[in-house]
């Protein structure tokens, strides 16, 4: 199952966008820049600040303000000699220390009333049209290819529409360490579930970590086949996710009636949907559960696949604190904001919960599903 | 619950008239006064399923699975007693159709849910609207909505197209009927929303008062207080709190 990493190909943490950051990454605005002379930059900002209070309103704090002339993008160098050109015909005549600036969106000022506010320190004076991304970039890689694609832009570490950056690397450091291990043992269970015919390709391994030791809580392999007739599609409720959050909160039954004498809970056997019981070797895993655990509070899930719409939501309900997958499922992953269906249950702020979220890729394994078919629910 | 309870210091209707009876401004359209009467009927055996939920101190919200006239499945959440954050009314009800049994044989094929319909008090939430979908209902009645987990029009629309946005210029290629639109289309359920809403509230509302009492430090009387009006409906039921459905 796991050639891609038995080829020697480093996988690595790949944190999933929100609904929120798909649905804005590429909303641009027009702007107005202007060519103006080095010695003029603190001129031109007080005129625009004059002319357009406040920037309008709107947030440039992520763009570069004034970009010098040969650092801009080509295609705004290329606009700007080219209304150069248009105002005043003849050879080129740019002076060699010139600055672009951003003087403001074209809908908070118009173009007349700029070029009369500016000719006191450019004459004449070479407005442009150009887009710049409407939002901060929420990470580097996002920042520089709107650098090249847009205007410079600035990077700040920070996310309005999901988790922020330092919680997400910090994160990363933890799970660094171990997510290959607990992978292995994900993918034992799933290897485990398709030999006996109990289940899919399909396993998840459940881990608490606490003052940085982290052990396995619940191992689940899918166990859809299981008493289950093949006629249909699978019983849906012994998904390996589900049978997992089972696994832990049989431990909390245990816990508490450890502790409380409790002793009146009877839950049915496995003869229904549920399939809530370890059955294969490598899902015997009884370490105990922490003392103060509510449901699966802050656990981490470790899955094979991007868990279904009916998974996801499950792991949102368990309120567990961080998920990452092996492969995507992007006709059927709940997880996902930029699969086929876009939920992005991980960080919705409809939800009550919120947790933290990545693909684990190893850049090659990120088309196939391995195992499975691309139309199953994981 | 007690004597005391503000529900029943509530003087009954005159006998003469029926006691007034929430559904769905659509339903009274389009369908027969029986029709109606079955459907609120299959909804008031849910509600007390919900009220059995609230005496063991959980959420209440109950279910019951019809297949032909027949009511085959009943279900209450369970998230408290099972420690399990999933155990929502829905997966119950389904767990007692797959337990039954005619001898050793199960008396239910998984086949025989998709010919049933499920009566819910509470809109189903994302993760039970996906199951459903999964195994493949029918059709679904539910008393009132769920704004904040809801995944049959409350937050999420599974029941249509697995929630997937149209638009993004897919539509075009995916006439109705189509093999791609079969794709995503073929496990699409009937939803319909408001039937009996206002008690599947007031179960919710005796619910949170019940469990602050509970609760070491209460908190402040005014919120102890029992709310018992319930807001005019809307196009669907609202109700915000429903989590464990
Ligand atoms: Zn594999
Ligand atoms: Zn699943
Ligand atoms: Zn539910």
């Amino acid at each position: 199952m796991d050639y891609e990493s038995a080829a020697g190909n480093k996988s690595r943490l790949v944190p999933l966008k929100t609904t929120l950051e798909v649905e804005t990454r590429d909303r641009v605005i027009n702007v107005y820049v202007n060519a103006i002379p080095v010695k003029q930059a603190s001129n031109a900002l007080s005129i625009i600040r004059r002319l357009i209070p406040n920037d309008g309103g709107l947030d440039l704090q992520h763009l570069r303000r004034f970009v010098k002339y040969d650092d801009a993008p080509p295609h705004v160098r290329a606009s700007i000699s080219e209304t150069r050109s248009l105002v005043t015909p003849g050879p080129e005549n740019e002076t060699p220390k010139e600055l672009i600036f951003i003087a403001g969106s074209v809908d908070s000022i118009s173009k007349e009333s700029l070029i009369e506010g500016l000719s006191s320190i450019s004459n004449p004076v070479c407005i442009c049209s150009i887009q710049v991304p409407l939002l901060a970039p929420t990470s580097h890689e996002q920042a520089a290819f709107w650098t090249s694609r847009y205007w410079p832009t600035v990077y700040k570490k920070s996310n309005p529409f999901g988790p922020h950056p330092s919680i997400v690397s910090r994160a990363e450091e933890d799970i660094n360490e171990d997510v290959e291990k607990w992978m292995a043992l994900a993918d034992g269970a799933a290897q485990e579930a398709r030999a006996t015919g109990s289940g899919e390709d399909i396993g998840v391994v459940i881990v608490t970590r606490k003052n940085g030791i982290a052990r396995p809580v619940a191992i689940a392999g899918d166990a859809r086949w299981l008493d289950w007739p093949h006629s249909s599609r699978g019983n849906v409720a012994a998904h390996a996710t589900l049978r997992a959050i089972a696994m832990v909160a049989d431990g909390l039954r245990a816990r508490d009636e450890d502790q409380q004498g409790v002793s009146d809970i009877t839950i049915p056997a496995d003869t229904g949907i549920f399939r809530d019981q370890p059955r294969m070797p490598t899902e015997q895993c009884r370490s105990p559960i922490d003392d103060d655990g509510y449901l699966c509070h802050d656990l981490e899930i470790y899955c094979t696949h991007e868990p279904c719409v009916m998974c996801s939501m499950a792991i949102v309900h368990s309120r567990f604190g961080r998920v990452v997958f092996r492969r995507r499922m992007p006709s059927t992953g709940g997880l996902c904001s930029d699969g086929e269906l876009g939920h992005g249950l991980f960080w919705r702020k409809e939800l009550n919960w919120t947790l933290l979220a990545w693909h684990w890729s190893s850049g090659t394994d990120s088309i196939g599903t391995c195992g499975v078919e691309s139309d199953l629910h994981a | 619950m007690g004597d005391d309870s503000p529900l029943t210091s509530k003087s009954p209707p005159p006998p003469s008239t029926p006691p007034p009876v929430s559904i769905p401004k659509s339903a009274s359209q389009c369908m027969t006064p029986s029709e109606i009467s079955t459907h609120v009927q299959f909804m008031r055996e849910a509600l007390s399923m919900a009220d059995l939920a609230l005496q063991t101190s959980e959420t209440p919200v109950g279910c019951v699975f019809v297949h032909r006239g027949r009511i085959i499945g009943r279900g209450m959440n369970a998230t408290n007693r099972t420690r399990n954050g999933t155990r929502h009314a829905e997966f119950l009800a389904l767990d007692e159709i797959m337990r039954a049994r005619d001898g050793k044989k199960p008396r239910y094929a998984p086949e025989t849910l998709r010919e049933c319909d499920l009566y819910v008090t509470v809109e189903p939430c994302i993760m039970c609207a996906s199951l459903l979908r999964q195994v493949g209902i029918r059709k679904v009645f539910f008393g009132a909505a769920n704004e904040k987990f809801g995944g049959t029009g409350g937050v999420l629309s599974i029941h249509v197209g697995n929630g997937r946005k149209a638009g993004d210029g897919v539509e075009g290629v995916e006439v109705e009927g189509g093999e791609e639109w079969e794709r995503w289309h073929r496990d699409d359920y009937e939803v319909s929303g408001g039937w009996l809403r206002e008690e599947a509230i007031v179960l919710l509302r005796r619910f949170y008062v019940q469990e602050n009492d509970r609760a070491p430090e209460p908190r402040s009387k005014k919120d102890r207080v029992l709310k018992l009006e319930v807001e005019p409906m809307g196009e669907e039921g609202k109700m915000g709190d429903g989590s464990a459905s």
